[in-house]
């Protein structure tokens, strides 16, 4: 397991000046073909992927490999020990580790092992346990909402599709502000054909529908449930390093505010650009993403405000001379 | 067959596809790499360079499936605008 290299947060004067941010990816889906080589033939994997099986009792790559879904609770654990396996290798190729780490959605529980602030064990505990949870809550519980991702939409033509959702008593609540055109929109679903075709009118693409749907003011419950099923035997320390949170762009310097920024990313809305304008304020310049992005680190916002290295299971053990970040 | 300047602005988006192997019509761009935000920056390339906006029913995946589908959805664009 990694362990914090003391790195303190004494001082903001500490981190100006340091050039580079670790930052763990929402989670988008993943082939079990695409990684299973990784997971076996890395060393990197292969050592948190032993760590995993022993907290969870089973082999982790043979239930990923058994288990269809994209988003099975497999597949989101084999996401969290890929990241973290993404990240020792980035730790591996650099001196200077990165003076900043952040976690997009997801990827927030992999930034608090990361940042000294939540084991290993429990972060595959906690990944395991919400897994299981939302798939009990929201097979009762809000059954008809989705959040849409809206791409390519200007805020005031964002402002105007709103308008008319109020307009016809229609619910909704804005759960990703990913940049300045990109939104991700929670809905009922029988509205999600009508916003699909208001989008692409003006231009907008309407790019993914998630079932179930996340990071809602509505789901308090499942917080509620989160915390007292999951999370309250669990362990938080301080972070070690400066950890910013994707929910404000603000920093989690304790325990407690650590273990309540991972809960309230059921009720609160990612906002991805106050994390760039934290990470710019830092002195950051360079972000090293651990793991297959396909969002947060691809988008403008991000592109135009720091050099992107990437690292995929897929790039790492097959490096080409160009690799998508 | 599409232009020179379709085909480098393609060949921008999809990583897997070596300098020296040649891009197909057929061929799907979502092995050659191309995932969504590919698309998303792509569009924005190819919408400055051709001067079109992609709209309704141009903004499908099926639109962005192969280079040939991708090329007869902006000569069409290209086609209406002139």
């Amino acid at each position: 397991m990694y362990e914090a290299d003391g790195m303190g947060i004494t001082s903001m004067s500490q981190v100006i000046g340091n050039e580079s941010a670790l930052v763990f990816p929402g989670m988008g889906p993943v082939a079990f073909d695409e990684v299973s080589r990784f997971m076996v033939a890395n060393a990197f994997a292969r050592r948190r992927v032993a760590e995993a099986d022993e907290v969870l009792g089973y082999s982790l790559v043979r239930r990923y490999r058994e288990t269809p879904g994209e988003y099975s609770e497999a597949a989101q654990l084999a996401f969290l020990v890929n990241c973290l396996a993404l990240a020792d290798w980035h730790a591996d190729q650099n001196d200077v580790r990165p003076a900043v780490v952040t976690g997009a959605s997801f990827g927030g529980k992999a930034a608090a092992v990361w940042a000294g602030a939540l084991s290993f064990a429990d972060a595959v505990r906690m990944t395991a346990g919400f897994a299981r949870l939302m798939t009990d809550y929201f097979a009762t519980s809000h059954t008809d909402v989705v959040t849409q991702s809206c791409a390519r939409t200007a805020p005031d033509r964002l402002r105007e599709i709103l308008a008319e959702l109020d307009e016809a008593g229609e619910w909704y609540d804005i759960s990703c502000y990913v940049d300045d055109d990109f939104t991700m929109l929670s809905l009922r679903e029988h509205r999600v054909e009508w916003l699909a075709q208001r989008l692409r009118s003006i231009g907008g693409l309407p790019l993914y529908t998630l079932r179930p749907p996340m990071h809602s003011s509505v789901f308090g419950e499942l917080r509620r449930r989160a915390e007292a099923e999951v999370v309250a035997d669990m362990r938080f320390a301080d972070p070690q390093i400066p950890l910013v949170a994707d929910l404000d762009g603000g920093l989690r310097g304790t325990a407690a505010e650590v273990r309540e920024w991972l809960l309230d990313g059921f009720v609160r809305p990612v906002r991805w650009p106050a994390v760039v304008a934290t990470l710019r304020g830092l002195g950051v310049g360079t972000l090293r993403v651990a793991g297959a992005d396909s969002l947060f680190t691809r988008v403008p916002c991000t592109t135009k405000a720091f050099t992107v290295v990437g690292a995929s299971p897929r790039t790492v053990m097959q490096p080409r001379r160009r690799v998508a970040v | 067959m599409w232009d020179a300047k379709f085909e480098e602005t393609l060949r921008q988006f999809v990583p897997f596809l070596d300098d020296d192997e040649p891009l197909a019509p057929d061929t799907s761009l979502r092995d050659l790499g191309l995932d969504s935000m590919g698309i998303i920056e792509m569009m924005a390339v190819l919408e400055a360079e051709y001067e079109v906006r992609f709209r309704d029913d141009m903004l499908n995946m099926q639109t962005f499936a192969t280079p040939g589908a991708l090329w007869g959805g902006v000569s069409k664009m290209v086609e209406t605008v002139s």
